[in-house]
Formats: C-alpha cells, structure tokens, sequence
C-alpha cells in the first residue's frame, strides 16, 4: 500500500517545497525595508529617536540587500530615505542618482517624486541650496501628492528665510512677501491641512505681524500637526507671540487677547500661559 | 483571465507529457500546471503590491527662526540668560543663532533623546560645552544606537505558509480540471482498492 502512494506523497511534498520556495522569495528585502523604515517614521513621530534610528538602520540593511539582489529605482530610492535619516548625506545623494537612472515605471509617481525631494535634501545639506530650492519650486508647482507638499514647503520655507534673514528693507520684504503668498495660496489649497497653518504662522512671525501668527499658530494646533516635534515647536510660537503681543497691545487691547489667550489655555490643558503639557516644570 | 507566458508554456509541457506518461500518471499534471500557476501569479501579485506599498517621511520643523524669536528664547529662559548675558546684551545674533541652533533641540524642544544625553550638562549649566560638543557627541551617539534584529524569519514563514496553502486551496478547487482530476484519481484509486 505504501509503495503505491509513494508517487503521490512525493508529488504532494514537491508541490509544498515549490511552493515555499517561490513564497520566501516573495518576502523580499525591499518589502522588509519598507516595513522598517515606517516603523521608524511611527516612531520618530512621536519622539522615540533611539528606537526610531534603530529601525532607519535595519531599514538600511534590507535596501541594501535588496539593491545587491533585485536592483531597481524604489530599492535605490529606499536606501537613499534610509540614508538621509542616517545623515549619510553623500551616500544618500548617490542612491537618489541611481534610482532615477534605473528609472521609475508607470504607476511609480510617488517614489520618483520622493526621490527628486531626496535628492533636493541630499544637496542643500551638502550646500548646493540654489539648486535644491528649484527642485522644491518645481514639487510645490507640479506635485499632486499632498505628502510631496507638505515636505518640499517646509524646505522652501527654509531656504527662503535663510535667504530673507541678512537682506535689509526692501529686498527683506520682497522675499517674506514672496514666501507668504506661497504659503497662503498652500493654506487656500488645503485649509484643512494644520502644518500649512503652521508655515504661514512661522512666515508671520518673520514679517512681525505676531497677532497674525498667533492666528495661525492656534489654527495649526486645532487642525492639528504631524509631529510631536512640529507641535512642541507650534507651541512654543503660541507662547512667542504671546509675549511680543504683551509688549505690543495697548493695556485694554491686552485684557481682551490675554482673557481670550486664556481660554485656549484652558481647552489646551496648559498649566499656566507658558507651560504646555509637555514641558518640564 | 489572460494567461501570463509562462503559464502558457507550463500549460503545453503538461499537455505534451500526458501523451507519453502510462497508467493515467498524467492525472496528476493539472494538479501540478494548476499549482505553478497559482504560484507565478501569486508571485506576480505579491511583487505588485510591494512596489504599490507606498513609504512617506514626515516633514521637520521651520528651522529658520527670527532674530526676536532667539533673543526672547535666551532672554526668557533665567539659566540662559545668564550664560550668554554679553551676547544678549550686544545682540550678538551671530554667535545667539550658532547656539540657538543646538540649544533649541535640547532646551526648547525637550528632545528626550537630547535632554537624556546632556543631562549632566543640563544640570550644572554648562551650555557652551553643549553647543561645542554637540556635533561630535550627537553624532557619535547616533552610531552607537544598536540595529533593530529582523523579525524572526522562521515564525513569519510558516505563517505566510498557512495563509498560502488557504489560498492554494481555495484558489485550486475552483478550477474545473483539478476538480475532473481529482474525481478521476478518487475513481481510480477505489477501484483498485
């Protein structure tokens, strides 16, 4: 009777080993590196920095197999990502480069978008920021890929202050006025979207309009923001603007911003008008 | 549903083998063409969706901040206040930003990975050593942190098994040649029995 079966039982395991094997090699580096590499952004999100680099380098690890065995434009594109939160600037600039010479096929717009934006980041940490600053014009003008804007407006905003900060009069003016009309017609696209809000409070902040940054600060903070380190940095505006508006209202301008700065106090849980929840005391 | 080629070609070595095998053993070649196939286009299916999964960092903060807002963050703060009281007073806002730029991370932000690691500086106040060694140390600091071991191969593997003999099984008894198959192997062995 064994003998008989004997075909069968050996057809049967050769099915599952094929099987297998075609299936482990589907749980490909790339997958895996993919999966890392959001694990560290969950948690760098909420400022596990440790743990958040920890997973950025196996994430690393498995783009770097993955380029070794499968070589393509999102495995480039993936160890480029990993590298640039590793601040391996240069390595990072050189898999960008090769991702978009394998280039991306059709239904890939987001990796090759994320890919120019990495490129971008790679070369303004290397100094090249005239550069950079077109290809974050060129992501904020053709994108349609919200996270594409979200990222390459908080660099131009970078570049453009930087820009802005040793000008004087006129030509400071012109920049901020220039940057603000960006991250308003950003904010019109999108009101909804807390870390444009955000932008235009820091951009208000520059041009010394403080009630207006406040505004949007407090916007920003209702809308809410993406990380816990933008929200700790909107807070810290909120209290900003607190104190210039002290400096700046008249005594009876004051009581009504100050009775009003209270109540979203009180909605926020802070302790007192310059301690958030998070802050030590 | 189109047949991908190399289904096709697995198709036409089954259909050319059943003519030479004896004893009805070619009854088991759908089974087998079926089973390849499932696998290729599962294959194709899983490469697909690992190249759809889509990955997005999140963005930083505005790092460029105003003279105003520098100076009110060492003029606010007692402790800072007084280690920089001259560059405040001259509004040296060179040497304020260079400071600034690591102070802010650590003080202002409450970074905990910063403020763990310069907790003893924190302590006693020694801000311009924070911002001299900041670079270096942080940097260093980065290295240190230990890669995260990969998940345990061997458990997600047998899950992934499970899941796919599910589909296998699901996938294989819907097509009317393995079921004719089958029926003719349950045949066959009865009579022999």
């Amino acid at each position: 009777m064994n003998s008989r079966f004997r075909p069968a039982k050996t057809a049967a395991l050769l099915y599952i080993l094929i099987c297998f094997f075609l299936l482990s090699s589907c749980v490909s580096h790339l997958r895996e590196a993919k999966f890392y590499y959001t694990q560290g952004e969950k948690l760098s999100r909420v400022y596990k920095e440790e743990k958040s680099l920890a997973y950025f380098k196996r994430a690393l690890i498995e783009a770097k197999l993955e380029v070794a065995k499968h070589p393509s434009a999102q495995a480039y594109m993936l160890k480029g990502m990993a590298e640039l939160n590793l601040e391996l600037l240069v390595e990072a600039e050189e898999s960008f480069l090769q991702a978009f010479s394998y280039g991306f096929e059709k239904g890939e717009d987001w990796a090759k978008q994320l890919s120019l934006y990495g490129l971008g980041v790679s070369l303004q940490e290397t100094g090249l920021e005239d550069s950079c600053l077109k290809i974050y014009v060129y992501l904020l003008n053709r994108s349609n890929f919200k996270q594409v804007c979200l990222l390459a407006s908080q660099r131009y905003s970078d570049i453009m202050l930087k820009k802005a900060l040793p000008k004087k009069g006129k030509e400071r003016g012109k920049i901020l006025a220039d940057l603000l009309k960006t991250a308003e017609k950003l904010t019109n696209k999108d009101l909804s979207c807390g870390f444009y809000h955000y932008i235009q409070s820091q951009v208000y902040s520059h041009i010394e309009d403080y009630r207006k940054s406040f505004e949007e600060a407090v916007m920003a903070k209702e809308l809410g923001l993406p990380t816990e380190k933008i929200l700790r940095d909107n807070d810290n505006q909120i209290i900003f603007c607190h104190r210039k508006l002290k400096e700046e209202l008249s005594p009876k301008d004051w009581e009504y911003f100050n009775s009003l700065y209270l109540k979203w106090m009180e909605k926020w849980n802070w302790e007192g008008p310059e301690t958030p929840s998070w802050k030590k005391r | 549903m189109k047949k991908s080629p190399a289904e096709t070609i697995l198709s036409s070595a089954v259909e050319l083998l059943s003519e030479f095998l004896p004893n009805k053993s070619y009854l088991y070649f759908p089974l087998l063409s079926s089973s390849l196939s499932w696998a290729i286009k599962r294959t194709k299916e899983w490469k697909e969706n690992i190249f759809s999964w889509e990955v997005w960092p999140d963005p930083g903060i505005v790092e460029v901040k105003s003279e105003e807002f520098i100076y009110s963050f060492f003029k606010n703060n007692s402790a800072l206040d007084k280690a920089y009281r001259d560059e405040i007073k001259r509004r040296d806002f060179s040497t304020l930003r260079q400071a600034f730029s690591r102070l802010y991370p650590v003080i202002g932000l409450e970074d905990p990975f910063l403020s763990a690691f310069f907790h003893q500086e924190l302590k006693t106040g020694e801000f311009r050593k924070i911002v001299k060694e900041f670079d270096a140390k942080v940097s260093q600091a980065r290295e240190d942190v230990e890669t995260i071991q990969a998940k345990t191969r061997l458990l997600e593997g047998l899950k992934t098994f499970a899941d796919e003999m599910v589909s296998i099984g699901s996938d294989l008894f819907s097509r009317k040649d393995v079921q004719k198959a089958v029926k003719e192997l349950v045949k066959k062995n009865n009579q022999e029995k």
